[in-house]
């Protein structure tokens, strides 16, 4: 038998080979096929198979690996501030979004390189704008698919009221009052943190205002800002016609108090249109349709989008940007608006979902290319993301009542001058 | 010559100190590497950034001086915020403390089921904060909370728990009140049990009332075991994060804004790590001076009692 004859010498030589083929074979194995890592965005029960769709089908054609981590909005976003504060290169590729792009200048490579003038031209303009870091021109992100918010409504309950999607400030006010009472409220809103800040923002677009005058220094508190925040905080402390709760509403519980059949109205982003038809989410499928947002003296909202970002000190940066580039390519975002109603970034692809679109759908999709085409961000100024956080509080501090919305915005204002003065917003 | 073939009491060549001495740093300094990479280290580095410009939309980190204190005292959110953490911290130490004392009083007596009780004292303390902080958030949701559900059931008037300024705040208090007056019961409870009994029987036999026994003899000598409650209290105040974030984010308009809320907003929502290290370094500080009030105020007392 062999073990009979098995020397010491042999037993230790054998030993060696199996520890050291064990050790270098993998590595070995490695070296033939790169691998990635990514943080990528999250958020309900669904989303998780497209990415995982969309990882295997890319790693089907380059024979890249993807090695991805997912997190929802927030999360996300601290954990990509923590990464970036430590520049780590834990990750290569990273889920964003156009609201804190400029905190994260520094830290993603401009993807100019990658993306030529006319591949850029088939994604919408205003998506691609405000990714772009003012100072340098580095395009920080692309944008995978492009955020902007439709009215959602009980078509159930206004037809039995016998009323209409509001088309105005006075209309929501007065539709939202004959439908609050008995538990039930014609309307939500969020009203903390960066929500409350995107919802005070389409409001002073509405009103006519802007974050900024032509010089960049701050106008939000000037007469259309002082309106919009009266108008906002009025919805619900003067007409309750929200839930008091809003005050400490962000987007999931604005969007749970439509699908749970609480509130009859809300403004939300397109992926609500998918969430709200599931019945595994949404206790109000088949009883709603959309309508545009409600205007004032302009009809402007937010165009804005999620994206995607490439670490700056990834040592991969080709097979890293390979994959952002499948992520945004039309048959990703095809997969992406058919499962989850995400609507397209690339202007090709929006034509072909809107042309291939039939009924509500179709009514759906004009109100929100029409949103996108007028759509506009906040500056992305030197300090502003120190600014956003300021309105936060300023914003809420105004909904509870706390502080009149002239004199919260009048010394957000004060503040967020020294605030963008200071990080060089106007050398 | 091994250190361990030395005679004892001898020196190294070149050292101050006794070979007993090196060898003990010796076994220590593992432990000790570890505490200086994590703990010191880092807040060395967290100091000197206070000092600096450092946040992930500027290509540079450049020194300030004080620039980043002189901010945080001139921001309208963080006058906000002092006011907010001195009251949260004065209310739930004295509640805490209070509330703390009384029950240890109750449960170290014979009664039927104290044992229960002294076990069930256990459980808030061992729950994660934010599971506490999400608990917490529900039981006040204003529309499906608990706490409304009964007020409505009784038929009394509902409160706005989370979206009213000073609601939210007592809401915050209740949850920590709620985690941490336990762990007060549990040190009292040992305190009382360690008491030396005679002087107590001897006041008992003297006819004594309850309340003076308990006020002129079994606090007094409990004053070691309340200035170490109140020291773990105060510096514990000073950290809580977890249970405000999940309850309220620091909201409505920063009615709940604590210290340590308003250091994590600066430093992952506006990625402004240099002015959140001046606020933590602000906390640390105020922390500090009331732990130096704590411990400082009676010797002062006595020191001027004694010149007088």
């Amino acid at each position: 038998m062999a073990f009979d004859r098995l020397s010491r010498r042999g037993f230790l030589g054998g030993s060696a080979a199996v520890l050291g083929a064990g050790t270098f074979a993998p590595r070995l194995a490695r070296a033939e096929t790169t691998e990635i890592r990514a943080l990528l965005i999250t958020g309900g029960p669904l989303y998780p198979k497209y990415w995982e769709k969309v990882v295997a089908d890319f790693t089907a054609k380059t024979g890249i690996k993807v090695k991805y981590d997912l997190l929802e909005f927030t999360p996300l976003t601290t954990k990509v501030v923590t990464l970036g504060a430590a520049r780590s290169n834990l990750y290569d590729v990273f889920s964003t979004h156009t609201a804190q792009i400029d905190s994260f200048f520094n830290y993603f490579a401009p993807l100019n390189e990658y993306f030529s003038e006319d591949e850029l031209k088939d994604f919408y303009q205003v998506g691609v704008d405000y990714l772009v870091n003012p100072k340098t021109k580095g395009l920080a992100a692309i944008p995978r698919n492009m955020d902007a918010r439709t009215q959602y409504y009980r078509s159930d309950v206004y037809a039995e009221h016998g009323l209409k999607a509001a088309v105005t400030w006075e209309d929501l006010v007065d539709v939202s009052q004959k439908l609050t009472g008995n538990g039930y409220y014609g309307l939500v809103v969020p009203g903390q943190g960066d929500p409350a800040q995107r919802t005070f923002s389409d409001l002073l677009w509405q009103a006519g205002g802007d974050w900024v005058d032509d010089a960049g220094k701050p106008s939000f508190n000037a007469a259309p800002g002082i309106e919009a925040l009266t108008y906002y905080r009025d919805l619900i402390q003067k007409w309750k016609v929200v839930p008091p709760d809003a005050v400490s509403y962000q987007w999931n519980e604005n969007s749970t108090q439509f699908s749970s059949g609480a509130v009859m109205d809300t403004f939300d982003w397109p992926g609500a249109f998918s969430t709200l038809s599931n019945p595994e989410t949404s206790k109000v499928v088949g009883k709603w349709s959309t309508a545009p947002y409600v205007r004032n003296r302009t009809a402007i909202s937010c165009a804005i989008s999620h994206a995607m970002a490439l670490n700056s000190m990834s040592k991969k940066k080709d097979a890293a940007v390979e994959f952002i580039k499948y992520t945004v390519s039309p048959e990703a975002q095809l997969l992406n608006f058919n499962d989850y109603s995400n609507f397209p970034s690339r202007l090709s692809v929006a034509k072909q979902v809107v042309s291939e679109a039939s009924g509500a759908k179709a009514e759906w999709l004009a109100q929100l290319e029409q949103t996108i085409a007028t759509g506009k961000e906040w500056p992305k100024l030197p300090g502003f993301s120190r600014v956003c956080t300021l309105m936060f509080s300023t914003i809420e501090r105004a909904l509870s009542n706390q502080q009149s919305p002239e004199d919260a915005l009048n010394q957000a204002s004060a503040e967020a001058l020294q605030i963008m003065t200071q990080a060089g917003a106007y050398n | 010559m091994t250190a361990a073939a030395q005679p004892a009491g001898r020196r190294w060549r070149g050292s101050p100190l006794a070979p007993s001495w090196q060898k003990g740093y010796l076994f220590a300094s593992p432990a000790l590497i570890v505490m200086i990479a994590i703990l010191i280290y880092p807040l060395i580095y967290s100091f000197v950034m206070s000092f600096y410009r450092w946040d992930l939309s500027s290509p540079s980190q450049y020194f300030v001086g004080l620039s980043n204190y002189r901010d945080t005292f001139n921001s309208l959110g963080f006058k906000q915020t002092l006011r907010v953490q001195l009251i949260f911290s004065a209310v739930t130490i004295v509640v805490e403390v209070a509330a703390g004392m009384g029950v240890a009083v109750l449960v170290n007596g014979r009664l039927r089921g104290l044992k229960l009780a002294r076990t069930l004292l256990l459980v808030p303390p061992m729950i994660a904060p934010a599971v506490v902080g999400l608990n917490f958030r529900w039981l006040f949701n204003g529309q499906y909370g608990l706490v409304n559900g009964i007020l409505r059931f009784l038929g009394l008037p509902e409160a706005p728990w989370l979206s009213d300024p000073d609601w939210a705040l007592a809401s915050v208090m209740i949850a920590d009140i709620w985690q941490n007056t336990p762990l007060l019961v549990l040190l009292f409870l040992a305190g009382l049990q360690s008491l030396p009994q005679e002087p107590i029987e001897a006041a008992q036999v003297d006819g004594a009332s309850s309340w003076g026994i308990f006020w002129h003899i079994t606090l007094p000598l409990m004053r070691p075991i309340l200035m170490i409650a109140l020291m773990l209290r105060i510096i514990d105040t000073f950290r809580t994060f977890d249970v405000v974030w999940l309850m309220t984010q620091g909201g409505p308009g920063g009615a709940t804004s604590l210290i340590t809320v308003n250091a994590y907003q600066s430093a992952f929502q506006s990625a402004s790590f240099g002015h959140a290290s001046a606020v933590s370094y602000v906390a640390l500080a105020m922390s500090l001076l009331f732990l130096a009030l704590l411990y400082g105020a009676p010797w002062a007392a006595r020191k001027m009692r004694r010149n007088s």
